[in-house]
């Protein structure tokens, strides 16, 4: 990693692995758990995302130095809904069956923690290079979560991947059935908070006192 | 008449934005510790709400649906802006925030400082963003409905909070495996409610 | 902390909003077309998916200029207003109008066979519901249907969009004995078979509700049309 800075590296690793932005600081879960029903628009949700975040920290942070500070939340919450609706319009032109799956969630990416929370916590006071990493390791992290959930949902929800039917005929002609709670919005908080359990059995520093 | 409690109490039981929607869940999740504070923010969300519903309802229908300027002029009728819809929404959304900040700061200190930065952060919370743009992909048929709507989440979202406040503050007392303390449970326990929420679905005033 | 000073503030305000909107419109403007095109793909796709032709993206606007000859708006009375092409879409603010209600439709003919599409919008459990009803020559016997939805639960509400549903609505009947009933959606085992009931979809009973009553609001303004097609 000659080009990169161990921090810009750094930047970019953490928040995948034990800073994951949803598991542990919390952050983000709001818009998008509605998208995790099959996989197909959590992967176009979690890219969405991740671009939204990688370039509004480079914006921020190339801005960093001239925005006034006392109408600071109100350029970044600018710049997040101008980049939001530049995804949108794009995704209306080229991923028309996409973007009508994900509907209103698309509008929703602009107040997604994450992204005013690495905007003041991180592109506020960084390079953009570093922001950059930082914005793409978040999105990532998001992102990871995303698609895990969606996966499980989709899988045991309605017997598919992407669309494509995985369990084969024979499971069900012996009794196998879809789990129909999976695909209820209530099975996605459910799932969450295992992962959760998981991740912080592994790693015992990150457990709630 | 009929239609607009049917409005009401489908968006505070049925459409509820934190257990059919999951909207608004960081500030949810991260506030919802004691009773007290959830039940300033829960208001704070609600009165936001019905504010901002009801003016990006006008908005939008007044200047930014394709064809809405027309009467300014009929010369405009063909102009669609909607493809500025979220960043009037946040922008609206903001300053209201910024006013009602202004507002609690002044006539209640002792909530201000208990609220502490979520107050700003209720600009980007997803239930308000949410519940315009739930708001007009609905098409609500007046300004009533929606102002209606607006309340209704709100209050949806307040009940959410401030019912799993309650149950945070007794479960410190349980056993709870160390993995699972906090966050995690806090999800399990939404996911449960938010099943028994489900039972509300087939109502129809 | 710096200070700033408020003409600086004002500034860079002013300068921060023209950069925004002059990149929004840009692409708003230089995507227009393609949206606007991918909604009209859309739209025809849906009918011919209820005219029983399967289309792709690619090749939907050539078939639908083979199959489908025009389109009409006709009042409550059965008269002929205009040759506007209204979309389900357009058909949802027409719903609970009175006489100047407009009543679009599309005429089609597949091998020599006339057939009539009837747009309809409603709600589900969710959101709006929509689709497209294609009727035989008699304007009474289903050729095929196309539902789609805004926002209804995956796997429950939203199967109102699968073959499965919808096939069984082919050759139900929307008239019986002269009188328009429309299509019923009912649970199955509720009901003892007959030509204008379809089985509802197990576990979206809102939505179902909701398409019956779409079905019926939206195929009864028709019925004067109708009648003067059949005579």
């Amino acid at each position: 990693m000659s080009i990169f800075s161990s921090t810009t590296w750094e930047a970019f690793t953490r928040p995948l692995g034990k800073d994951n932005p949803v598991t542990t600081q919390i952050l983000g879960i709001c818009s998008a758990l509605a998208v995790t029903v099959q996989l197909k628009p959590a992967i176009v949700m979690a890219i969405s995302v991740t671009a939204v975040c990688a370039c509004s920290n480079i914006v921020i942070s190339l801005l960093r130095k001239y925005i006034p500070t006392s109408i600071r939340i109100i350029v970044q919450l600018v710049v997040v809904a101008s980049l939001v609706i530049i995804v949108d319009q794009i995704l209306k032109a080229f991923a028309y069956d996409v973007s009508k799956q994900l509907s209103v969630y698309v509008g929703l990416i602009i107040t997604n923690c994450i992204l005013m929370g690495r905007l003041e916590a991180f592109a506020m006071s960084n390079s953009p290079l570093d922001s950059f990493m930082d914005g793409l390791g978040n999105g990532f992290g998001y992102g990871k979560i995303l698609i895990i959930v969606a996966f499980l949902r989709e899988l045991f929800g309605s017997g598919n991947l992407f669309g494509l039917q995985v369990i084969p005929q024979s499971f069900y002609e012996v009794g196998y059935m879809n789990n129909g709670m999976m695909i209820q919005p209530p099975m996605a908080l459910i799932i969450v908070g295992c992962i959760i359990w998981f991740i912080r059995a592994r790693h015992e520093e990150m457990q709630e006192k | 008449m009929e239609n607009i409690l049917n409005i009401f109490v489908k968006s505070i039981f049925i459409d509820n934005m934190i257990f059919a929607y999951f909207l608004g869940m960081c500030s949810y999740l991260a506030v919802s510790k004691t009773v007290k504070t959830s039940l300033g923010l829960g208001l704070a969300v609600t009165f936001v709400e019905l504010i901002t519903v009801p003016v990006n309802y006008l908005i939008s229908k007044y200047l930014l649906a394709p064809g809405a300027l027309a009467w300014l002029s009929p010369s405009l009728a063909d102009v669609d802006l909607s493809f500025l819809t979220f960043i009037m929404f946040i922008a609206i959304i903001a300053s209201i925030v910024q006013l009602v900040e202004m507002i609690v700061e002044k006539y209640a200190p002792a909530l201000y400082n208990s609220l502490g930065i979520f107050l700003p952060l209720i600009a980007v919370n997803c239930a308000i963003m949410g519940a315009s743009l739930f708001m007009q992909e609905r098409a609500f048929a007046n300004v009533a409905e929606a102002a209606v709507y607006g309340l209704g989440s709100g209050i949806g979202w307040l009940l959410a909070i401030v019912a799993i406040a309650a149950i945070r503050e007794r479960i410190k007392y349980s056993h709870i495996p160390a993995p699972l303390r906090g966050l995690g449970i806090a999800f399990i326990i939404t996911g449960i409610m938010a099943i028994s929420f489900m039972s509300f679905m087939g109502i129809k005033l | 902390m710096k200070n700033f000073s408020n003409l600086y503030i004002f500034t860079f305000a002013a300068v921060l909003v023209l950069l925004v909107a002059a990149a929004l419109s840009f692409t708003a403007l230089s995507l227009q077309g393609r949206q606007q095109r991918n909604r009209e793909i859309e739209t025809k796709r849906s009918i011919l998916t209820s005219l029983g032709v399967t289309s792709t993206v690619d090749d939907a606007e050539t078939l639908f200029a083979k199959y489908v000859k025009g389109s009409l708006v006709v009042n409550p009375a059965g008269e002929t207003v205009s040759e506007e092409a209204m979309t389900a879409q357009d058909v949802k603010e027409q719903v609970g109008r009175g006489a100047d209600r407009k009543l679009p439709l599309y005429k089609a003919e597949i091998d020599g066979q006339p057939y009539t599409v009837i747009p309809v919008a409603g709600k589900g459990l969710w959101g709006a519901i929509w689709g497209y009803v294609a009727l035989q020559g008699d304007c009474s016997t289903i050729k095929g249907v196309f539902f789609d939805h805004a926002s209804e639960t995956p796997g429950l509400g939203a199967e109102i969009t699968t073959d499965k549903f919808r096939t069984p609505f082919a050759g139900k009947r929307i008239y019986e004995g002269g009188r328009l009933v429309s299509i019923k959606v009912a649970k199955k085992g509720t009901y003892t078979p007959d030509d204008h009931t379809v089985d509802a979809i197990s576990g979206g009973t809102m939505t179902s509700k909701g398409l019956d009553a779409m079905l019926k609001d939206c195929l009864t303004p028709y019925d004067n049309y109708f009648k003067k097609q059949q005579n």
